[in-house]
């Protein structure tokens, strides 16, 4: 069950703190890092949401964020309509189709449920990639940033935007976390470990799922908004299921159901995937060997470890509350 | 993403280069190619050419490479692009293989002034509605290596075709300039096909019903690894015998031809670059090329070389900054090895002979091109292009 | 009507290369509850080391039997190394550790044959054309589906018929019920984990006279293999029947009959089956 713990909010705080002091001090291109990585940290969050939480790996999260991105690029670049309403549109579009994928697959789990998003994922892609009003495989040029000059902000600035790229990640994150901490988040995690018991307690089980998938898919649109911008560019590219593979990938990197781990993770993915291709043009096998590591030494990722190693230390002191400790255990291995 | 390829030898000569002639500027060039992923070995040709121009000019340190992985993807390409000009702050741009990411990064390389040779992203656009005077190509555009195809086949007696191709923009594009022109001189097109791109391994039930439509001939367009797919398979359904198979020439590109094998033989396509050219230029292209690659050049690795070699002599005419480079590059002209070449005013695309040419098994055993027939001095229609 | 055969045939032909990739992963999915997304990369790696062979030997049968063999080692050390510590991971975990396996062979692959497409040629024996119900084919692919008929028999009596198949059955039905009667479970985990492999190696050197070679094969295909399995429903001979036919027919006559849908016909069989069906047809288990 998720609990916002004193751990998750130093952590976080730090995270993000230490994000939007790097990008002042950054050049334009550590500027860019901060802006992919703020967009990667809420896909991840999203995908999060409905993997660590709800026991659904999607293969589709990809799509939804390209969903985000196309729509907002249509409305802005082709139509000329105002990049407010534009932002709002996508993330009801992606929300919206989160929650179709998620109201026909809730009846699916395990692999076929992985196996049915990667068919829903990739048919938005391929659908894209040959529709030629769409740009087809060349993508679309032209998509408008939110213009925030009413409040002093420029959004055209590599640093403004930088750092409003960050501010979205928090919110996503608040947002996210107040979604878990409630009722509706609980019973999410009553359905993963029991869908069974939680049917027999007369909830709408398929319902719950097909609704956290919807939630899951708007922040997922919101973080295709973010890139969109950031480029003014989209591609299929975006929607590809390695795309969405990737995203699960971060939140392994950062450990799985915990929230504050997908943020971490997907700063790590980037610091990792931009160190190491400096050194070599293979860092596709770099992240490979990470990943199979990860998962080998007890697929807690790099949050979960620290929140492991801090409990072993909190156990011995006598103020540790046994109940917590399980609980953010249930949370860690999901 | 954004592989810095810094080639720390490179850097450090260029480095050291730079002390030593204080009074030269060096001009600090961004090449954005794909170094992993399906289009890595045409970023090696690529990268290889450019090189061999500046150290054949003895100019190599007057240039400072920067190079940026894009993948192969337009979000990596776009964010290369920007980090290059925003960051790095070089002169000129260079590169550009796949159409996507140069249409993806067209906006910003116009807003931000600066020059951008491009040297093989072929999709008509970027020298036809959407050119930029900071845009040049020196490779080719789809229409311009497929149209003259159009009027040759039907000199050639044949009346009917149909056309298969993978279904995304640059299919489109080489097999629409091709049938403009084959309509235009009095051909019919029976029937057209676009196979799912990226996905198609079987090109069986095409060829079945390609064959099925009863053509005097098929006329496609497939790169890469589709290429030798699509030449192998159409040589086993025997569909030869029959139907002779022309097409853009990538099809039979060199790069290809060792894996399609005999299957490639008498296959008839059109290109702007045969390693085979007979001309000192190009023979003393293939020479120096050979030394250092250890292998024939294709025309990714011509299009390298060119693109160097259109720089050189941009700052040969005295060009220094992003400005005088756009001005410069426009009165680019020489003979090199595919022959004389300039830049259209009009679009900033090269004009160049398109060769039309058949395999044919070496003297070495080895498959190799013969050159049928030259279209000279080939120049695309500004197609919507201000300059 | 000589095009229907001629059609029904292609569809066959790529219904084999499917069957042949897809039976060791449905198998081992079946057996061991693992789910190997790196079974496309084996079938890359026969590929590949069906082409270093061939230019070894000279010979289109060395590619032939060395690619099975030598995919079946690097199962060995992929299954000592990695697998079995990962068996009682489950499925998520399984998934993640084999596509981080991917990018690993992807770029071992890359280093070893580099980024240029590569071919074999037909072997002698089966070059050219022969002439069936009517029509001329390709030789090479009723080669193809010959083989791939062959091993759909083999399987079938090696499953129905001998002691290691029923075995086998056991052990897919109830590996803990299996082991209490005595079988060695684990080694017979290791058994069908190879034979897994050698089969995507031996697909791998089929397909390499007909498509080309390159590091990305592997990815491509997995995809529709993956579809194939579960469509069948996973773990059961007859479910990767049914798949591989089911697949192969429709993107062949997808491309036929209805063009501009071929590339999303398979993602929408998908979705359907296993909305109607969420086990897949033929699950292995009831």
């Amino acid at each position: 069950m998720f609990h916002q713990t004193t751990t998750k909010t130093v952590t976080i705080l730090l995270l993000f703190i230490g994000m939007a002091i790097y990008t002042v001090f950054a050049g334009f291109y550590g500027r860019e890092l901060v802006i992919e990585a703020a967009y990667l940290v809420i896909l991840a969050i999203s995908l999060d949401m409905v993997a660590g939480y709800g026991g659904m790996v999607s293969l589709c999260h990809g799509a939804i964020f390209g969903i985000g991105a196309y729509v907002f690029a249509i409305l802005t670049g082709m139509m000329g309509i105002s990049p407010f309403i534009a932002l709002v549109a996508a993330i009801a579009a992606s929300g919206l189709f989160g929650l179709f994928v998620g109201a026909v697959t809730s009846r699916t789990s395990g692999i076929f449920f992985i196996m049915t998003t990667l068919a829903f994922g990739q048919m938005v892609y391929v659908y894209t990639f040959e529709n030629r009003a769409l740009g087809g495989d060349d993508g679309m040029s032209g998509v408008a940033r939110l213009d925030l000059s009413m409040i002093g902000i420029d959004t055209n600035d590599s640093l403004q935007f930088a750092l409003l790229a960050v501010v979205f990640a928090a919110l996503s994150y608040a947002v996210a976390a107040f979604i878990m901490r409630s009722g509706f988040g609980r019973t999410l995690v009553g359905i993963r470990s029991n869908e069974v018991r939680m049917r027999a307690l007369g909830l709408p089980v398929l319902r719950y799922k097909a609704f956290a998938f919807g939630i899951s898919g708007a922040l997922a649109g919101l973080a295709g908004t973010i890139a969109a911008q950031q480029t003014m560019f989209v591609s299929p590219e975006m929607m590809s299921w390695m795309m969405s593979g990737e995203a699960l990938v971060i939140v392994i990197l950062g450990g799985l159901g915990t929230l504050v781990g997908a943020a971490v993770g997907a700063v790590l993915f980037v610091f990792l995937q931009h160190e190491v291709s400096e050194v070599t043009r293979y860092w596709h096998m770099v992240v490979g060997l990470v990943l199979i590591l990860v998962v080998v030494l007890g697929n807690r990722g790099a949050y979960g470890q620290i929140e492991h190693l801090l409990e072993r230390r909190k156990k011995g002191a006598p103020k540790a509350s046994a109940l917590e400790v399980a609980a953010e255990k249930d949370a860690s291995h999901a | 993403m954004n592989l810095i390829v810094k080639s720390a030898l490179a850097g450090a000569f260029a480095l050291s280069a730079t002390t030593a002639m204080a009074q030269e500027d060096v001009i600090d060039v961004g090449m954005i190619l794909p170094y992993v992923g399906v289009y890595a070995s045409l970023g090696e040709e690529i990268d290889q050419g450019f090189v061999l121009a500046l150290e054949e000019a003895g100019m190599t340190d007057r240039f400072n490479i920067i190079r940026e992985d894009t993948e192969a993807s337009p979000q990596v390409g776009v964010a290369a692009t920007r980090k290059l000009v925003l960051q790095d702050e070089v002169d000129v741009l260079t590169g550009l293989v796949s159409s996507g990411v140069l249409a993806a990064i067209r906006d910003f390389v116009d807003q931000s002034q600066t020059p951008l040779i491009v040297s093989n992203a072929g999709n008509d656009e970027a020298t036809g509605a959407d050119c930029s005077p900071y845009i040049t190509r020196v490779s080719f555009s789809n229409a311009q290596v497929n149209r003259p195809m159009g009027q040759w086949l039907y000199d050639q007696g044949v009346r009917t075709v149909y056309t298969l191709a993978p279904d995304y923009a640059a299919g489109r594009q080489h097999i629409g300039a091709f049938v403009t022109a084959f309509e235009a001189a009095g051909g019919e097109v029976l029937g057209q096909d676009y196979t799912p791109f990226g996905q198609t391994q079987d090109f069986g039930p095409y060829l079945t019903t390609a064959q099925a439509a009863d053509p005097d001939a098929i006329f496609v367009f497939y790169a890469g690894g589709e290429a030798i797919n699509f030449v192998k398979q159409y040589d086993s359904f025997g569909i030869k015998d029959e139907t002779p198979l022309y097409g853009s020439g990538f099809l039979t590109s060199q790069l290809y031809l060792d894996a399609e094998g005999p299957a490639a033989l008498g296959v008839i396509t059109s290109l702007h670059y045969l390693p085979t050219l007979d001309t000192p230029e190009n023979k003393a292209f293939v020479e120096a090329f050979q030394a250092k690659a250890n292998r024939l050049p294709s025309e990714y690795a011509v299009q390298g070389y060119d693109a160097g070699r259109a720089l050189v002599e941009a700052v040969k005419a005295g060009a220094t900054d992003r400005e005088s480079i756009k001005e410069a590059l426009r009165d680019v002209q020489y003979t090199g090895p595919r022959g004389p070449l300039e830049i259209d005013p009009a679009t900033n695309n090269i004009v160049q002979n398109v060769y039309i040419y058949d395999i044919v098994e070496g003297e070495d055993g080895k498959l190799t091109q013969e050159l049928l027939d030259t279209v000279e001095a080939v120049r695309d229609e500004p197609n919507g292009c201000e300059l | 009507m000589n095009f229907w055969i001629v059609q029904a045939l292609n569809g066959l032909q790529l219904s084999m290369l499917l069957f042949l990739l897809s039976i060791g992963l449905t198998v081992i999915f079946g057996l061991m509850h693992f789910v190997n997304l790196a079974h496309g990369a084996l079938y890359a790696l026969g590929a590949y080391v069906g082409v270093s062979a061939f230019a070894l030997t000279g010979m289109y049968w060395g590619a032939f039997l060395l690619a099975p063999i030598a995919v079946a080692l690097a199962g060995v050390v992929l299954y000592l190394g990695l697998i079995r510590r990962m068996r009682k991971a489950g499925p998520m975990n399984q998934v993640l550790v084999t596509f981080g396996l991917i990018f690993v062979l992807l770029d071992i692959t890359r280093i070893i044959w580099g980024d240029l497409a590569l071919s074999i040629p037909e072997p002698q024996l089966f070059t050219g054309r022969s002439e069936v119900l009517g029509v001329a084919y390709p030789t090479y692919r009723l080669f193809i589906i010959g083989l791939g008929l062959t091993v759909m028999a083999g399987l079938w009596l090696l499953l129905s018929r001998t002691q290691i198949g029923a075995m086998i059955r056991a052990g897919v039905d109830n590996d803990q019920m299996a082991a209490c009667l005595g079988i060695n479970v684990e080694r017979l985990f290791f058994i069908v984990f190879c034979i897994g492999c050698a089969l995507a190696g031996l697909a791998g050197a089929v397909a390499a006279p007909v498509l080309s070679v390159t590091p990305s094969m592997g990815t491509q295909l997995l995809i529709p293999v993956l579809i194939v399995v579960v469509i069948g429903g996973l773990g059961s001979l007859k479910g990767a029947i049914a798949g591989s036919l089911l697949v192969g027919f429709i993107q062949t006559f997808g491309a036929v009959l209805a063009p501009q849908l071929a590339s999303v016909a398979i993602y929408a069989l998908l979705a359907a089956v296993l909305i109607f069906r969420p086990a897949g047809l033929f699950p292995a288990k009831a």
